[in-house]
């Protein structure tokens, strides 16, 4: 069957008009919004939200602090000190500046002067003495990074135009900080699913203890501030369990009988039943259940009560709670901040633990699988904004600590203290650091975490990354990139960077680096997004009821009954057919949108299995979870599905191959499992798939067009090629995430031939022409920062003033520089060309900056900025554009993985031409492709030259074609009907002799990227030059203009070879070789000296031990006066004239001295004597 | 095929103002390609070679804006009336050798103004000649775009537009594309229209097809068959007539030619008045850069490199052994006109 292709335009009028016009109302690319989405609304979920956002969430969490103002505690008096709420301003000039109307700051100002967007951090700190009244008092935290286009960033509501008006991107997307002038995006990380016990087996568990196995169940258990806490259950070979937790980076563990025994009143009897249910003959179980009940006597702990107190009694240190807290407050404390922490109650948190006590007994005994912590089934998303609050929640907790630590302090210096004086309380918030945006701008710039818990996270640098603008698909991955965590590059095993087909949908199978991240920097799915809010399922449990569940159930557990769990909590128990029942009502309900049920909600039936995945119906409406679209079939309506589900989901990729009473959804369309990236491929399901994942990585090389609003940036180093191209051959996605705004490079006409020697191996001939008329013309913007005050300590006065003085100073300054002593505007500089002047009072002499680049540069712009302090301009940055016309070297590419080097820039009237007259831009070797088989290519190649004759823009989404209905025939027939070959070959003839060639060559138009590799950037050269001098060797390194190591393989080779010469050459002449004088007749080389000249004489070398020294004149009597020498310090010698020189590489010298320190002489055997 | 001495046979099909189709028939492929590759590469136009900026407030950089009016066409009908001004006497340019334009443009409104080839000035000093004029061959007689300028922007540049040609930069080419074919019937095998099925079906038929004889399939295969009539299309970018192109062209072909019989003749004339004419034959380019009188004896060997004095004898001798260089004239590795490379 043939479908009808849509058509796609170019919009060039669209484009422009929009361009000149930025609309007034919103973007006109959604789905770039879409894509940065949960950045933005993770970090707005700070502040807004139920219970006011995370972090006052967070502050209700960390809670009381007590402190005494005596070590007496009868007689002291007790401070209770907290923190009642965060408030988060946005950004805006502080206090300082008097005379700024418009006082919010914006980002591009930031960007330009260096400096932070951030705003402050307001905390109203409360506290109350013994009890009494509460006294509040709101203090300034510091200013805290903001995240572009969130809340509590001035442009988030802003129209494009409005944007532009700030100096944006029309269009831009934000979800990245701007610290000290660069843009620092928190990447996110792939962390377990929360509050979902999983199965884990593990060899290293057997490492806790000498009892301890592999197996163990593990939960990651959430905090509403998004904070976590990890449990875990082992497994001892005697049938004991242990619960596991860690705290303050230290491991705890615990007999899991006496968490269960403090989290309830219970008896062994209802511990029993809750994990052997109605499996009471299942005698593995009911040993080791007895055992488990039987050994925890030992500690004689019987109720409740005393349970708490033994627990709150160990940890009481540990935890540092107020010493008024009796044993059994503290052990409940414990409870509350380490057992289970995403339930409120301690009953949910009892049953919960029976379920993964029996979980693990049934993963012992092989009755279940263990989960796979690689599969996306049981991960989630950690995602910037939360990691941001939860460091944000550790460093509130620090603070006030610090200041009960304050406290302590005060009263061992023996100061006076008075908790109701308000003066000792503000002298006491002085006195502690309360500068926690400080803190959060350090983690953004370093992108290390410094933590005392370690946050539950298993990695400490790591986080941030600088968010590239190299070009517009590097900026916009980095925003779809997922990291597995850097603990996982470090593993020796390649599990977990395989590609699991649990990830369908979630993750991008194509779009991910070769090398070391491979399989663990993935990047998520275009149509895959993150929760950043939690689903409202207060109606889940009248559904269920509705259902039949029944909340509780004396006898139910195990895996014969189905346990129904809603985000980590036991709700009921049922049957397994009733569970499939359930479930499959459920999600009919949601997708209907009726029963109060949210779209999103998780719906994991885990059907019963042989030895497979241990059964229940789990369902999740919390954050950071993944989601994706897809079409629900009995209702023909969306549904979003979850990893968890859908590996029990059957869902169709077409709807051709969908068959009843086995598929529930279908695919929106296939092209939904790649990432923004890989879809932007044309033709990619024609390529073999590494090249789809080599495009992914080049398209992020490409000079392309990093954005418009050039002029209001400052980046390091920045590439933009001059004359992009809109692509003939596009995805349909290219549009709607309107790409056009930022092209990446140029439509070329591209043959396929081996024509002149200069295409072998990936090299790629370039025709003059083409060049000359601009084919991949581009250039690099760098910018340098002066700031004359960086050597001036703070408080000093300024002594160093831009522009020229009044004393004297070489009159070819001026040719570069303005009479402001600031260079002009489009000069030309060189290198040693003096780019800024100015005088330096100390020295009373006008000085000068030069250009250090080899390369020469223009100057773009000179920004001056002023310093927050209204003094003297001290700082500049000056923005060099230096040219990077097409040179031989350069690399250039394809979208289809098939990079090439320019070797030649070829005589136009020699290239080979066809009938009518044209020539290719570019020659690429027909080698390329055999083994390669990058299809793709060929489709492209045939699709552009359809789509330049007939002037149109050429749909290349992938899966668009079939086996019936080829793109070969569908281009074929648009090139026959143009006058063309159908399969695009044409008939050539030789440049040099007119000549017709045998074959005809396949000729076509294809998009050429220009890749940021340039030789300009590579190229090294040397003759002589720098030195090593310690050794006299050559230096390393290409910006010191060192040479290129002939390293021991080379040695060998040339050995090899037999090329001594060269060796020679190499290792020693070009190297350290060193004429040096030697001593015939002792052999030292390191005693010859040069002896002071005399009047009319040459000096010469002597060898200072085999002369004799001159004590005194006697000896002098028979010596004629010529044989006498001196050496630099007026001694005199006779003899030692027995010298020669050789030729050495210097290192032997170097050698020999080391050998004379410790005392060991060398002595050399020179022949001829 | 047979050749009646008479020449080359051109055949003009179509003229249009900015195209000519012609057939060139009588003569040999390197003939046919020669002209095709003057067309492209010698004939001489003017174009903007140098740019002196003195305002450019506009978002393009200056070399950027260089660049495109370099590959603005220029009027060159009369450009063999000026120098090359490599050849001029003059020490920068004059108007021997350039033409000066000139471009001042500035925005006062709102909106956005662009600024078009036609705002190319020529300086009054050539203004009876046709050559420096932007071509505008637009409908609205704009030419090509400049730049585009917003409102306080400014452009003002001075232009010195040289002659030159394409195979120095491809600005001074006269020619868009030079169609160029042969043997629309493929009867000389030169090529073989690959085909997957079909290769009528395929492959479209020449339009020069109508000119020749379809191959008859019962005829056998001459393998002695040269190329005769050659398909020539030149699409001018406006500079040139087409038929100028052609002809000057063709001239520079000529001119080239002419070179070589010129210096040839030349040596032969020299030789004669040496009394050794008999050298020509074999020996040619001996004679040119042999014979005892240009390089050989006198110039180099003894004196300046060769000798015992400078490098020869002392210098080497002593690092590297006596023989290793020689003593002799042969310091020098240039040709030694009696042995050879030695």
């Amino acid at each position: 069957m043939v479908a009808p292709k849509e058509r796609l335009g170019f919009n060039t009028l669209k484009t422009t008009k929009r361009f000149q016009n930025p609309p007034k109302d919103e973007t006109a690319f959604p789905l770039l919004a879409e894509a940065i989405y949960p950045h933005i609304h993770s970090f707005n979920a700070l502040t807004e939200g139920p219970g006011g956002g995370l972090l006052n969430l967070a502050v209700k969490d960390i809670g009381k602090k007590t402190v005494y103002d005596s070590t007496e505690h009868r007689s002291a008096n007790k401070l209770k000190i907290w923190i009642d709420s965060v408030q988060l301003m946005k950004p805006a000039v502080g206090s300082f500046d008097k005379t700024s109307l418009d006082r919010k700051t914006y980002p591009a100002e930031c960007r330009e002067r260096m400096s932070s967007y951030r705003g402050k951090l307001m905390l109203k700190v409360c506290w109350s003495v013994n009890d009494g009244p509460e006294m509040s008092e709101v203090r300034d935290a510091g200013y805290l990074p903001i995240m572009l286009k969130s809340n509590r960033c001035h442009l988030q509501t802003m129209s494009p135009e409005e944007l532009v008006k700030c100096r944006e991107e029309s269009d831009e997307l934000g979800g990245y900080f701007v610290v000290n002038g660069l843009e620092k995006l928190v990447r996110m990380l792939i962390v377990q699913r929360r509050n979902h016990p999983m199965a884990i087996v593990r060899p290293s568990f057997e490492n806790r203890g000498h009892a301890y196995t592999k197996y163990g169940i593990q939960i990651r258990c959430v905090r509403p501030d998004q904070t976590s806490q990890t449990n875990v259950v082992h497994y001892l070979k005697d049938g004991n369990l242990t619960f596991r937790f860690s705290w303050r980076k230290n491991e705890y563990l615990v007999p899991v009988m006496m968490i269960m025994k403090a989290l309830a009143e219970t008896n062994d009897r209802e511990i029993f039943d809750g994990i052997v249910g109605s499996d009471s003959s299942d005698s593995f179980l009911t040993d080791r259940l007895e055992l488990l009940l039987r050994s925890y006597k030992s500690y004689g702990l019987h109720s409740q009560q005393e349970t708490l107190a033994y627990l709150g009694d160990k940890f009481r240190v540990v935890f540092g709670v107020a010493d008024d807290m009796s044993d059994v407050e503290v052990g409940k404390e414990v409870l509350r901040r380490i057992v289970l922490v995403h339930l409120d109650s301690n009953e949910d948190k009892f049953r919960m633990l029976l379920f993964m006590i029996r979980k693990l007994y049934t993963l012992v005994a092989n009755d279940c699988c263990a989960d796979n912590p690689d599969s996306s089934q049981h991960q989630e998303i950690l995602l910037g904004g939360f990691l941001y609050g939860m460091i944000l929640k550790e460093k509130m907790d620090e603070y006030l600590a610090s200041i009960t630590q304050q406290v302590n302090t005060d009263i061992d210096r023996g100061t006076g203290i008075n908790f109701s004086e308000r003066k000792y309380m503000t002298r006491l918030f002085s006195k502690v650091n309360e500068n926690i945006g400080q803190k959060l701008q350090y983690f953004l710039s370093t992108g290390n975490l410094v933590s005392q818990s370690g946050l539950d996270l298993q990695q400490v640098s790591g986080y941030t990354v600088v968010a590239d603008k190299i070009n517009f698909y590097r900026f916009l991955s980095q925003f779809r990139m997922v990291h597995r965590g850097s603990f996982f590059a470090q593993l020796k095993t390649t599990t977990v960077r395989k590609l699991l087909p649990e990830s369908w949908g979630f993750l991008c199978p194509v779009h991910t680096p070769d090398g070391s991240p491979c399989g663990l920097l993935n990047h998520l799915s275009h149509k895959c997004k993150v929760a950043t809010e939690d689903s409202d399922v207060s109606k889940v449990g009248e559904a269920l009821s509705l259902l039949g569940i029944v909340p509780k159930h004396g006898f139910a557990a195990g895996p014969n009954v189905c346990c129904v769990q809603l985000d980590g909590k036991v709700v009921g128990w049922c049957t397994h057919e009733q569970g499939r029942i359930v479930a499959d009502t459920l999600r009919y309900w949601k997708v209907e949108r009726t029963h109060g049920l949210p779209l999103d909600l998780e719906i994991g039936y885990v059907p019963p299995s042989t030895k497979g995945q241990y059964p229940g119906l789990y369902l999740f409406g919390g954050r950071a979870r993944m989601m994706r679209p897809v079409k629900y079939l009995p209702l023909a309506k969306e549904d979003i599905v979850g990893p968890f589900e859908q590996v029990y989901l059957n869902v169709a990729v077409r709807p051709s191959e969908i068959e009843s009473n086995i598929h529930s959804h279908v695919e929106f369309s296939p092209t939904n499992i790649l990432s923004i990236l890989a879809n932007l491929t044309p033709f990619s399901d024609f390529n073999q798939s590494p090249r789809n994942m080599y495009q992914c990585q080049m398209g992020k090389q490409t000079m392309g067009t990093p954005g418009v609003a050039l002029a209001h940036r400052s980046d390091n180093k920045l590439y933009r090629l001059q004359t992009g191209q809109t692509p003939i051959v596009k995805a349909k996605l290219y549009d709607q995430y309107g790409m056009d705004n930022f092209p990446n490079g140029t439509n070329a006409v591209v043959a396929v031939i081996s024509y002149t020697g200069y295409d072998m191996d990936d090299a790629m001939i370039i025709n003059k022409s083409a060049d000359e008329r601009g084919f991949g013309y581009g250039m690099v913007y760098k910018v340098e920062k002066i700031d004359l005050g960086m050597n001036r300590r703070r408080g000093d006065p300024i002594t160093q003033h831009f522009g020229f003085g009044s004393d004297e100073w070489p009159e070819e300054w001026k040719g570069k520089l303005d009479a402001d002593g600031l260079p002009m505007i489009g000069t030309k500089v060189e290198e040693g060309d003096p780019i800024v002047a100015y005088f330096d009072d100390t020295v009373g002499k006008t000085k000068i900056k030069t250009y250090h680049s080899s390369e020469p540069g223009y100057i773009e712009e000179v920004k001056l900025l002023g310093d927050n302090n209204d003094e003297e301009l001290q700082m500049l940055t000056i923005k060099y554009r230096i040219i990077r016309d097409t040179q031989i070297g350069d690399k250039y590419s394809s979208r289809h993985g098939q990079k090439g080097v320019c070797s030649r820039k070829w005589p136009t009237v020699d290239m080979p031409f066809s009938e009518t007259g044209i020539q290719p831009d570019v020659i690429i070797n027909p080698h390329a492709f055999p083994s390669r088989m990058t299809i793709g290519m060929f489709v492209e190649s045939l699709a552009g030259k359809a789509g330049a004759l007939h002037g149109i823009a050429q749909d290349s989404t992938p899966w668009q074609f079939s086996e019936d209905d080829t793109p070969a025939d569908f281009f074929g027939e648009q090139l026959l009907k143009a006058g063309y070959n159908y399969h695009g070959n044409e008939p050539m003839y030789s440049g040099a002799t007119g000549e017709e060639l045998r074959a005809d060559i396949y000729m076509g138009v294809v998009y050429y990227q220009r890749l940021r590799h340039m030789v300009n950037d590579k190229f090294q050269v040397r003759s002589t030059g720098p030195v090593n001098s310690l050794t006299m060797q050559p230096v390393k390194g290409r910006k010191r203009s060192g040479g290129i190591r002939v390293g021991e393989m080379e040695r060998d080779a040339l050995i090899g070879h037999g090329s001594a010469f060269l060796l020679q050459d190499r290792l020693l002449n070009c190297s350290d070789y060193t004429q040096t004088s030697i001593c015939r007749s002792c052999g030292s080389l390191l005693n010859p000296q040069t002896s002071v000249p005399r009047i009319g004489q040459k000096s010469s070398i002597r060898c200072r031990s085999c002369a004799t020294k001159i004590e005194s004149e006697t000896l002098l009597k028979d010596v004629d006066e010529s044989e006498i020498w001196e050496d630099g310090q007026s001694n005199r010698f006779i003899g030692g004239a027995d010298t020669t020189t050789i030729g050495i590489p210097f290192v032997l010298k170097y050698l020999d001295s080391e050998l004379a320190a410790m005392g060991i002489r060398m002595r050399y055997n020179v022949s001829p004597k | 095929m047979q050749s009646d001495n008479s020449g080359p046979i051109v055949k003009i099909r179509d003229v249009q103002p900015d195209c000519v189709n012609f057939v060139l028939s009588e003569c040999d492929l390197a003939l046919a390609n020669s002209v095709r590759r003057s067309i492209m590469a010698e004939v001489p136009t003017l174009a903007i070679d140098i740019v002196e900026i003195e305002e450019n407030s506009t978002v393009l950089a200056d070399e950027f804006i260089s660049h495109r009016l370099g590959l603005i066409p220029l009027q060159s009908d009369d450009v063999d009336s000026l120098l090359y001004n490599r050849d001029c006497s003059c020490g920068d340019y004059c108007e021997l050798c350039s033409v000066v334009l000139t471009l001042h443009a500035k925005c006062t409104s709102e909106g956005i103004q662009t600024v078009y080839a036609r705002d190319l000035l020529v300086e009054p000093n050539h203004s009876n000649l046709k050559i420096g004029q932007p071509i505008l061959n637009d409908d609205a007689n704009k030419g090509s775009v400049i730049c585009k300028i917003k409102k306080h922007q400014e452009l003002k540049v001075k232009c010195i537009a040289k002659k030159g040609i394409s195979k120095e930069h491809a600005k001074w080419s006269p020619v868009a594309a030079v169609g160029f074919e042969y043997d629309p019937w493929n009867k000389l095998k030169h090529t073989d229209y690959w085909y997957e099925e079909d290769a009528d079906k395929e492959w479209p038929k020449s339009d020069y097809c109508a000119y020749e004889e379809p191959p008859n399939p019962d005829e056998k295969f001459d393998y002695t068959a040269k190329p005769n009539n050659f398909y020539f299309d030149v699409e001018t970018v406006g500079t040139i007539n087409p038929n100028e192109v052609i002809l000057r062209g063709i001239r520079e072909l000529r001119n080239k030619v002419a070179g070589v019989i010129y210096s040839l003749d030349e040596i032969v004339a020299r030789n004669a008045n040496e009394g050794n004419a008999e050298n020509i034959g074999g020996a040619g380019f001996g004679t040119v850069y042999g014979g005892a009188t240009q390089y050989g004896g006198t110039a180099y060997g003894g004196t300046a490199y060769g000798g015992g004095t400078q490098y020869g004898g002392t210098a080497y001798g002593t690092q590297y052994g006596g023989t290793a260089y020689g003593n002799n004239s042969a310091g020098n590795d240039d040709y030694n006109p009696t042995t050879g490379w030695d």
